[in-house]
């Protein structure tokens, strides 16, 4: 089996401080958080830049290329809901560290962005969802159905498609958090990718809390299957987590120095 | 259904280290195929055969292997002889005399020897020090020290002493070292993790896995060597893509089958043919598991492996 | 082996009919590897698609019988995935152009010793024909080599020679390694007939498996396959390509034995066919051949098979008893380790080193090296006390010195009081330390 892959979720436009540096241009505070994540262990780097729906396309080169001249060609994960955007930063993507993946598809609105991907030769991160919070395990099958033959039908290796089974939020929605698991093992079983976004799981936790949740949520996913996850690797519980997984899972070999490597 | 080949090519590849110096280089590793599979894709630099001498000298109870040092009346003669042998593309010196528990020859001398070797022979030079970790801590240093400029490859370092020798042989006089854990995987990641964190760059070290002659629990070699390769493949665990240094002549020709003489048991002939065959056998097993270097003792072996490696590139 | 629903997927109409009830092929697809429905629901999976499918749980590679040896039934590319299960056999090579025919048989059957509880010998013996010999004298040669008493791989050129080759070795398990893309339906017939595994080969990878589709249509599937004699490079790399496309992609046209022919890779080269016998014992040959299996080249191979074949989750055991080492009689002193294959060679080899006469005792420790059999109380006092009486040391030996293994010196108050009468020494930790041990004390 593959390592366990980590997808960075700190350079998101919902941060002020990122927010700010995107509008002005200005790489410092990106790239402070980029090094931070990439120190951490994240495997890819995800980069949200918003809606960007005036200056999307400049301002995604923009940022790819700044990420990836200072990081020795870090692969990325392009997440916009502007897909001329996501074309865009694909064009002056460097692939020689990985494919970079379009963040996301769903089976409703978002659809398209399957074709995005498969134009690009990326891999689709592919949210079982149509609108909303799909109800129990079969509807989530199904809706990976319909993306797989949609992507199939494209000429997308399903390799390249990385099913979201929808994480759910604890507090609130604790009864559900079973089928996510159970989706999990299911794609797993049928030999597909998956990922997600994990801490939604520990959405409105108390902040102390939150790393231990996100922790033993992972270690769950991972036992069912999940092949990857978008997180915040400078959660080091979190991390220590995902590297213990894979040593369990036989996924990378045990040396006593395995949580610096 | 026809047959499609689907080649194990990979987007990893085992780290290439250079050792020697001075028009002669030796490159090991390299290669993002499995050991020998260069079919699959070329393989950039093919494994590569040392031959060992020792400075106590050679057996000169094997008829063969005295005619091929005949006339030799020092170390340094037997190396330029050695380095003469046919198919050779380094030489090994053991340090076998520094042992504490035998002669106890001072590093001094030792790293004199070992530099008189190096200025002789036109060939790549490796040293393999007395096995002792304490002694082989201030030894491969020196040796190191004495053989600045020629780029040595030293064996090995050990989980005990790679603090030692890695300051010294690698940080201040840049020779190549190996990392030696005696058949055990998760060592052999740790002692590259270790010294890879005293800030030793990459290229600068290769492993020694240990090995065993063919029937002595070769089944932990070969696993141990097929499971470094696996994950330095398929995991891209960069920390297991060094290349494999595989000292196996002292093993081969200390095992029952090729200690008793034949007028022990006439029926299983000559001891000499028996060692050679017993080390022509293991290095073929280490190199169908990883092995990127073989070192023998025999020069029949070092043609015949030599040959053998050509033959499948 | 269980199917994805990919794989069924992709040989499914793919019309979304829905006439399965399932709103695509994909669903549908899905279900039957989730067992949720069966394959019969959906009318429109074509007769070949099902064969396929019905095929895809049975084994990757068949195993086949050669007389009292099994060859092939491999599961894995590496024994750490799991283990090896067949082990390779060795056999000599022998053909009617060769002067000293006769001198080649009078050797075969001059290696035949025991390791570790498994009689190692020649297993097979080729004898091949060249077309410009005389018929009968490849005949008798066939005559003379049935009475070795080994299977026999016969290769000839023409299939009525075959016939009569096979004739002569009725009751014999029996290869006739000499079809082709040519002569394969002539050859097919014989071996069929006469109840012979047939060897195929062909010019190169799609030409072999073509002909082995051919043989397959034809109803046999009892066949090895010969990686060829071209390049020591090009035998190797059919031999790795045949047995992984059929492990890895489950091609099953791949998935039967090999047989390697050394002997011709590197005629005249004892050290060279020594190098390949190695080599495709670790990597994918069902049986290799050379000129000559002397001791030089069977002590060596014979032990790495040993070694290879082991199943990683069973080590390799010797068994329980006396071994009196270096001349040693009842007077010799006595020296203890573990029944672990290793530990006992590697003992016993330090052992005898020293040259000093020794009763080694090994006890049943359950296979485990020193340590972990004293952890797992299969090594202990009273294991040490039980042997000595079940095995009626104190009859049989009289000295009254037993050393016990560094590792282990914890258990020497305890034997003492256990073994009254017994001086207990302790040896030190490592065994190349045993030679030093037995030069600086003496007993």
């Amino acid at each position: 089996m593959a390592k366990f892959v980590t997808i960075g979720e700190r350079i998101h436009c919902i941060s002020p401080v990122i927010r700010k540096a995107m509008d002005e241009r200005d790489p410092a505070p990106i790239l402070k958080r980029a090094k931070e994540q990439i120190d951490a262990g994240a495997t890819y780097l995800d980069v949200n830049i918003g809606p960007a729906e005036s200056d999307g396309e400049e301002r995604m080169k923009w940022a790819v290329q700044l990420l990836q001249d200072n990081f020795d060609n870090v692969p990325l994960a392009l997440d916009t809901s502007n897909k001329k955007a996501i074309a865009a930063g694909v064009e002056v993507y460097n692939r020689t560290k990985g494919k970079p993946i379009v963040n996301s598809a769903d089976a409703g609105d978002r659809i398209s962005y399957i074709n995005v991907a498969a134009d690009c030769d990326a891999i689709v991160i592919a949210l079982c969802s149509k609108a909303g919070v799909p109800a129990g395990v079969d509807e989530r099958m199904g809706y990976l159905m319909e993306m797989l033959e949609l992507g199939m039908g494209l000429g997308m290796e399903p390799d390249d498609m990385w099913f979201d089974p929808l994480v759910v939020v604890a507090k609130g929605m604790q009864d559900q958090l079973g089928d996510v698991l159970e989706a999990l093992r299911q794609f797993s079983e049928q030999g597909f990718k998956s990922t997600g976004g994990l801490s939604n799981v520990s959405n409105g936790m108390p902040k102390t809390l939150r790393p231990i949740m996100d922790s033993a949520f992972i270690a769950m996913c991972m036992q069912a299957g999940m092949t990857s996850a978008i997180i915040n690797p400078c959660d080091q519980r979190m991390m220590e987590t995902i590297k213990s997984c894979d040593i369990v899972k036989n996924n990378v070999l045990y040396a006593d120095s395995y949580l610096d490597l | 259904m026809a047959f499609t080949n689907k080649p194990q090519v990979f987007n990893a590849k085992i780290n290439p280290i250079t050792f020697g110096a001075n028009g002669h280089e030796v490159t090991l590793g390299g290669s993002n195929v499995y050991p020998l599979y260069s079919f699959d894709a070329p393989i950039p630099n093919a494994p590569k055969v040392g031959i060992q001498i020792s400075d106590k000298g050679f057996d000169a109870t094997l008829p063969e292997l005295a005619k091929f040092y005949e006339g030799c009346n020092t170390v340094v003669e037997m190396a330029k002889r050695a380095a003469s042998a046919e198919g050779v593309d380094f030489v090994c010196l053991r340090l076998e005399s520094a042992d504490p528990n035998g002669d106890n020859a001072s590093v001094e001398d030792c790293a004199a020897l070992a530099k008189a070797v190096a200025e002789a022979i036109d060939k790549p030079l490796a040293v393999i020090g007395s096995k002792n970790v304490e002694k082989d801590s201030t030894l491969l240093g020196k040796v190191a020290e004495a053989l600045n400029g020629y780029n040595p490859l030293l064996l090995s370092c050990k989980e005990e002493n790679y603090k030692a020798i890695a300051a010294s042989a690698i940080m201040a006089f840049g020779a190549k070292v190996a990392g030696e854990s005696a058949v055990d995987i998760n060592l052999a990641k740790q002692l590259n993790v270790l010294v890879k964190q005293m800030g030793v760059a990459a290229g600068n070290t290769v492993m020694n896995v240990g090995t065993a002659a063919a029937g002595y629990g070769f089944e932990y070699v070969a696993s141990t060597m097929d499971r470094v390769k696996g994950a330095a493949m398929t995991q891209n665990d960069v920390d297991l893509q060094l290349p494999i240094v595989t000292p196996l002549g002292d093993e081969a020709w200390s095992v029952k089958e090729t200690l008793l003489e034949e007028s022990e048991n006439p029926a299983w002939g000559a001891r000499e043919e028996r060692g050679i065959q017993m080390e022509i056998c293991t290095a073929s097993a280490c190199l169908a598991s990883g092995s990127d270097a073989v070192i023998l003792k025999h020069p029949a072996s070092v043609k015949t492996i030599s040959a053998f490696v050509a033959a499948l590139m | 082996m269980a199917l994805k629903g990919l794989d069924i997927f992709k040989l499914s109409p793919k019309t979304n009919c829905k006439e399965c009830g399932c709103p695509t092929c994909m669903a549908f697809c899905m279900k039957v590897a989730q067992g949720a429905l069966p394959l019969e629901k959906c009318p429109h999976f074509s007769a070949e698609a099902i064969a396929t499918l019905s095929e895809a749980t049975a084994p990757a590679m068949k195993t086949l019988e050669l007389g009292e040896y099994k060859l092939g039934g491999e599961t894995v590319l590496y024994r750490h995935d799991k283990t090896f299960v067949s082990h390779t056999l060795y056999g000599v090579y022998l053909c009617d152009c060769m002067d000293d025919v006769d001198a080649r048989i009078e050797k075969i059957n001059k290696v035949d010793y025991d390791r570790i509880g498994e009689r190692m010998h020649v297993e097979t013996v080729t004898v091949a024909h060249n077309p410009d010999k005389a018929a009968e004298d490849f005949l008798a040669l066939v005559e003379k080599v049935k009475g070795l008493g080994h299977p026999v791989i016969v290769e000839v050129c023409c299939a009525d020679l075959a016939a009569k080759a096979l004739e002569i070795l009725k009751g014999v398990p029996t290869i006739l390694n000499a079809a082709n893309a040519e002569n394969y339906e002539a050859m097919n017939k014989v071996a069929t007939e006469a109840g012979a595994l047939l060897g195929v080969t062909g010019a190169d990878l799609n030409e072999l498996s073509e002909t082995i589709a051919k043989i397959e249509a034809l109803g046999n599937k009892k066949l090895v396959l010969d990686v060829g004699t071209a390049s020591m490079k090009d035998a190797f790399a059919n031999a790795v390509q045949i047995r992984r496309s059929a492990l890895l992609e489950t091609f099953r046209t791949f998935g039967y034995p090999t047989i390697v022919n050394a002997a011709k890779l590197a005629m005249g080269d004892s050290h060279m066919q020594m190098a390949l016998l190695a080599l495709f014992t670790a990597r994918y040959g069902s049986i290799v051949t050379v000129e000559e299996m002397d001791y030089a080249k069977a002590l060596p191979v014979y032990g790495l098979r040993q070694n290879l074949f082991t199943d990683p989750q069973k080590p390799m055991k010797v068994e329980p008893g006396i071994y009196p080492l270096n001349g040693a009689d009842e007077n010799a002193v006595c020296v203890t380790t573990v029944d672990f294959a290793l530990t006992y060679f590697t003992v016993s080899g330090e052992l005898e080193r020293s040259g000093v006469p020794m009763n080694l005792l090994i006890s049943d420790a359950g296979g485990y090296s020193v340590l972990t059999a004293w952890a797992a109380g299969k090594l202990s006092a009273g294991s040490i006390a039980k042997f000595i009486a079940e095995f009626d040391i104190e009859n049989k030996i009289k000295n009254r010195t037993l050393i016990i293994p560094g590792k282990v010196a914890i258990l020497k108050g305890e034997l003492e009081s256990k073994l009254p009468g017994w001086t207990i020494v302790i040896a030190p930790n490592e065994a190349v330390e045993l030679v030093k041990f037995f030069k600086d004390n003496k007993f």
